[in-house]
């Protein structure tokens, strides 16, 4: 075969290739589950499926397997998966749970079942379960406790049964077992009665009990004598108040920490709670309790003396009638009320509780003001009115005066409240929230002047307009100000903070700012956090940065900064750590290359820079600045290198143009020019090239014997024939080469010297070979320094191959120069007819 | 009677598979003046919903029946309700039901696979039921701003 393979080597490839693409759609088929982390979480809910999918790693450690008809879980069912720690399996159609079942999750530490009808548990079904910490079998179809398999559990801290079958209380003897218990739900089951010795198994202390929702007809006396709680939930448990009253009077001895006692809003069982119900409670220790959702408390003339000694209580969605009257001599120092359908706050029959420390007067719809302020609460050090609808103006002078001590105050969440300038002496308050408050007259007057110990202050969303200078004159100690949503003068922040050089926190988010002037920031040096987002900042003067050295967060999101300058960047505090400059109109252009740049190394630094995008260039659009191609810009500076290299070549090709015009010039006419040279008619016999210095040898000896003499000549002679107004060249090329037949060059020392008469013997030579003839005839005169020949080396290799005349001035040369020439130059000449009778008449 | 009204809403537990992308349309109330017709938007479930009398006077709350299977648990539980007008979504109330500390309903705190049956007063809070036809959705969402029950409403009041 590998034979084979090697023979059809492309199939083979074609065919492992298809065998590598199934598999990988096999695998993917494997795990049709949701991969919420990978290879840690994943999510399989409602996909129909009936086993554990093969797919899920064996490192995942939170499985949901939720709504898939698994029907029963067989031993080691989930034995690959030994890294489990949560599992759900909530709704899976399971009525039997084998024995070691979970075997290998020795990591799991919550264990979801419900909603399944479960019927069958085997002894071991719970086994091998050594970290299981939560254990929800909600709707479960669990019946007596005995018979679940889950004493071993040792490490249970919540056991949630709710909605079960189970109708005693009587917790076997494994509970004594679970000593990390925390949290035990039997909430909705069919537990009707309580009896001596049920809890004894109960081991923790510390424990959450939830009975609510079960229908409790009698619970003996002393049931949970002795029993430690920390909170036990009796909702909707009583069907009737006298039912209620005696279960209460029964459970005397226990301790809980918490009880909470009432009805829901939708169960309504319990007429109304008056002051015998609650009588009962002076049995039982307790340090709080929460009354709710009871149609009516009817107190009467008063709270039962039973909760005197209760330190908290807290009454929710209740209706309180307005004629109640509390314990005088009680012990209760907090209070709170929440949804009780008060009109007003009840400050005088408040008043006579002088232990109160926290009173909390919540979510009462109606509630609009004070009746009176609070008198001699000297104790009180929290007064939360939040999230009703007061409207009232409100005097530091009577609030401070009834509570001295008062620390906390929040009114935030109400309609309308007017602060008054008044002032009594430094209050003690600390924390003052009126968020969400419309507010008046802060903002144009100093309405926290007497504050001076105030530390937090938080104004947000209450409509003031910073208008005044000296707004926030006296909170000399204030370290946090929230004041988000607000207004300033002209959108422009100046000198309002002047006196705040504690502050550490500063929000002004969301106030249409604009500006903020260099002095408004310099006096606070201590400012940790900056908050100035959702503005329409350009950005900050560089120099304020300068002024808050400690900051560690600055938030600048939602403003229209284009960039960063650098000089920005230079004065970034180095103890910042977080700064979010995300939503912002940032030029994406390569004048703020350094920005970009920058921005790209503080990855770390910035915040939220999946939103921090480019707002101009249009092409750069939605484009995220730290994917911003810095390299782009770099390929724009190459350009500009390029196109001034071109520019300079460009002009040495023009400076080289204009010096070496003539042999360029010249170089044209060769290429072109001579093609035109046949259709000129032959004008002269010779053209004559000679240096200017010899003009007077060539007339005597040239001009005068072949011109006068016959045959006749004509010679071609700069100072005769060229024509004037038209260029040297030109002429050279035009009147001297291209009309004449013949060129002779007379060479003398002058003529070696001349360039000019260089370059028409250098024109002179290529045109005997661009018209391949003889046509050059050379005359070397007499005292031609040999050197200097030499030297001109094209001459000199010219003279070397061609034959030349030489001129010598005596009689007999002269004469044989002549003769020479003569017939050198009627060589391929054409007479005229009128030559011929000038000739024939000699 | 009674047992005429409660034999449907059970029927319609019977949840189908989750290929299914649209719901029925159920009618919940029809007589000669008001038409009021509903369909689960949620994608996981279709939604059982009752209602006790099919003429709206102002000021009388109605009795509803809404039962489900939960998806997700409801530590918390708000509603948004709104009006679609022109494709467009118009909120008109909101209100968290279910609160972590002290909830005021026996269904708050249920956990995701519990089966709740809700049958309870709704006041409405209105001066009537507006005049043609129009669509309102209705959302339930819990802390993690899952869905737990949706419909839509088409009511039709002439």
């Amino acid at each position: 075969m590998p034979g084979k393979c090697v023979v059809f080597s492309p199939a083979c490839i074609t065919f492992s290739l298809a065998m590598l693409f199934e598999l990988n759609l096999k695998t993917r088929s494997l795990n049709p589950c949701l991969e919420v982390i990978p290879g840690h979480s994943y999510r399989c809910m409602e996909l129909n499926l009936t086993r554990v999918p093969s797919g899920i790693p064996n490192t995942a450690q939170t499985l949901d397997l939720s709504f898939n008809p698994l029907k029963i879980l067989f031993s080691n069912y989930f034995s690959s998966l030994f890294a489990l720690r949560f599992l759900d399996l909530t709704r899976c159609h399971l009525w039997k749970i084998e024995d070691h079942a979970f075997w290998g999750l020795n990591n799991l530490s919550v264990l979801i079942l419900t909603g399944n009808p479960l019927q069958i548990l085997e002894p071991k079904a719970f086994h091998n379960l050594p970290s299981l910490q939560r254990l929800i079998a909600v709707e479960a179809n669990f019946s007596p406790l005995e018979s679940l398999p889950i004493g071993h559990l040792t490490s249970l801290q919540e056991l949630n049964f709710s909605h079960n079958d189970i109708d005693s209380l009587k917790l076997p003897v494994y509970f004594s077992c679970l000593i990390f218990l925390q949290h035990l739900s039997f909430q909705l089951n069919r537990i009707t009665s309580i009896s001596v010795g049920d809890l004894d198994a109960l081991s923790s202390q510390n424990l959450t009990l939830v009975l609510s929702r079960n229908d409790i007809k009698y619970i003996e006396l002393n049931a949970f004598a002795g029993v430690h709680l920390q909170q036990l939930f009796l909702r909707a448990c009583f069907e009737n108040s006298s039912i209620m009253q005696a279960s209460i009077q029964n459970m005397s001895g226990l301790h809980v920490n918490s009880l909470v006692l009432g009805d829901y809003r939708n169960i309504r069982r319990l007429e109304s709670f008056n002051k015998n119900l609650l009588d009962g409670l002076c049995n039982l220790h307790l340090q709080e309790i929460t009354l709710i959702e009871i149609k009516s408390l009817q107190t009467g003339s008063s709270f039962s003396s039973c909760i005197n000694n209760i330190s908290m209580v807290r009454v929710v969605h209740t209706f309180i009638s307005e004629a109640a009257y509390f314990p005088t001599n009680s012990n209760i120092d907090q209070l709170e009320f929440k949804d009780c359908q008060w009109k007003k706050v009840p400050a005088e029959k408040l008043s006579s509780l002088k232990k109160l420390k926290v009173i909390r007067i919540t979510h009462n719809k109606y509630l609009r003001g004070f009746e009176v302020y609070f008198t001699g609460l000297l104790n009180l050090e929290v007064l939360d009115i939040s999230v009703n609808s007061l409207i009232t103006h409100l005097s530091w002078v009577h609030l401070l005066e009834g509570a001295p001590n008062l620390k906390h105050l929040n009114l935030s969440f109400n309609s309308e409240i007017h602060l008054k300038i008044e002032c009594s002496g430094p209050a003690k308050l600390e924390y003052l929230d009126l968020q969400h408050t419309r507010l008046y007259l802060p903002g144009t007057v100093p309405s926290f002047l007497c504050l001076n110990n105030l530390i937090y202050l938080d104004i947000s969303y209450t409509g003031t307009n910073v208008i005044a200078e000296c707004s926030f004159c006296g909170l000399d100690n204030l370290r946090v100000l929230k004041m988000s949503g607000n207004f300033f003068a002209n959108n422009q922040l100046v000198d309002n903070f002047r006196n705040l050089t504690k502050l550490q926190f500063l929000d002004i988010s969301n106030c249409q700012l604009t500006y903020i002037s260099l002095s408004s920031l310099a006096s606070l040096h201590e400012l940790r956090l900056l908050n100035v987002s959702h503005n329409k900042l350009l950005g900050l003067h560089p120099e304020t940065y300068m002024h808050i050295p400690v900051l560690t967060t600055l938030d600048l999101h939602n403003n229209q900064l284009a960039a960063l300058m650098e000089e920005d960047l230079k004065n970034l505090p180095g103890s910042l750590k977080y700064l979010d400059l995300s939503e912002n109109l940032f030029d994406c252009s390569c004048s703020h290359v350094s920005f970009l740049q920058w921005a790209k190394n503080s990855s770390t630094l910035l915040q939220n820079v999946k939103n921090m995008v480019c707002h101009s260039p249009v092409d750069l659009k939605n484009v995220q600045v730290l994917d911003f191609d810095l390299a782009s810009c770099k390929i724009s500076t190459a350009t500009v290198v390029i196109s001034v290299s071109a520019v300079l070549v460009l002009i040495i090709i023009l400076i080289l143009g204009y010096k070496y015009y003539f042999y360029l010039y010249y170089m044209m006419v060769l290429f072109i020019g001579h093609r035109l040279s046949d259709e000129k008619v032959t004008a002269y016999d010779a053209f004559v090239i000679f240096s200017s210095k010899d003009q007077e040898w060539v007339k005597q000896e040239l001009q005068e014997p072949l011109e006068e003499e016959l045959p006749y000549f004509r010679l071609c002679l700069f100072y005769r024939d060229f024509i004037p107004g038209v260029s040297i060249i030109t002429n050279i090329i035009k009147e001297g080469f291209q009309t004449s037949r013949k060129v002779i060059a007379v060479v003398s020392s002058h003529f070696l010297e001349s360039r000019w008469c260089n370059f028409e013997l250098e024109v002179a030579q290529s045109w005997q070979l661009v018209e391949s003839k003889a046509s050059l005839i050379l005359v070397v005169l007499e005292g031609v320094d040999k050197t200097v020949l030499h030297r001109k080396l094209g001459l000199f290799r010219y003279l070397r191959r061609n034959t030349f005349l030489m001129w010598k001035d005596r009689d007999f040369s002269r004469h044989v120069f002549l003769r020479q020439l003569r017939s050198a130059l009627l060589e391929g000449k054409t007479w005229t007819e009128e030559e011929l009778r000038l000739v024939l008449k000699k | 009677m009674k047992a005429f009204k409660v034999v449907p809403v059970l029927l319609l537990l019977i949840y189908t598979a989750a290929s299914i992308t649209r719901w029925p349309t159920h009618t919940i109330c029809k007589n000669n003046n008001l038409e009021v017709k509903y369909r689960s938007c949620d994608p996981l479930q279709d939604l059982a919903l009752g209602v006790d009398s099919c003429s709206y006077v102002p000021g009388i709350v109605i009795n509803i029946r809404i039962a489900t299977i939960l998806r997700y648990t409801i530590n918390e539980l708000s509603v948004d309700i709104s009006l679609i007008l022109n494709g467009q979504t118009i909120p008109i109330y909101a209100k968290q039901l279910c609160e972590q500390n002290h909830p005021e309903f026996q269904f708050c705190g249920k956990k995701k696979g519990e089966y709740i049956y809700y049958e309870g007063p709704v006041s409405l809070n209105m001066e009537g039921i507006p005049q043609g036809e129009f669509n309102i959705s209705a959302q339930l969402f819990n802390e993690n701003r899952n869905t737990v029950v949706c419909a839509d409403f088409f009511i039709r009041n002439r």
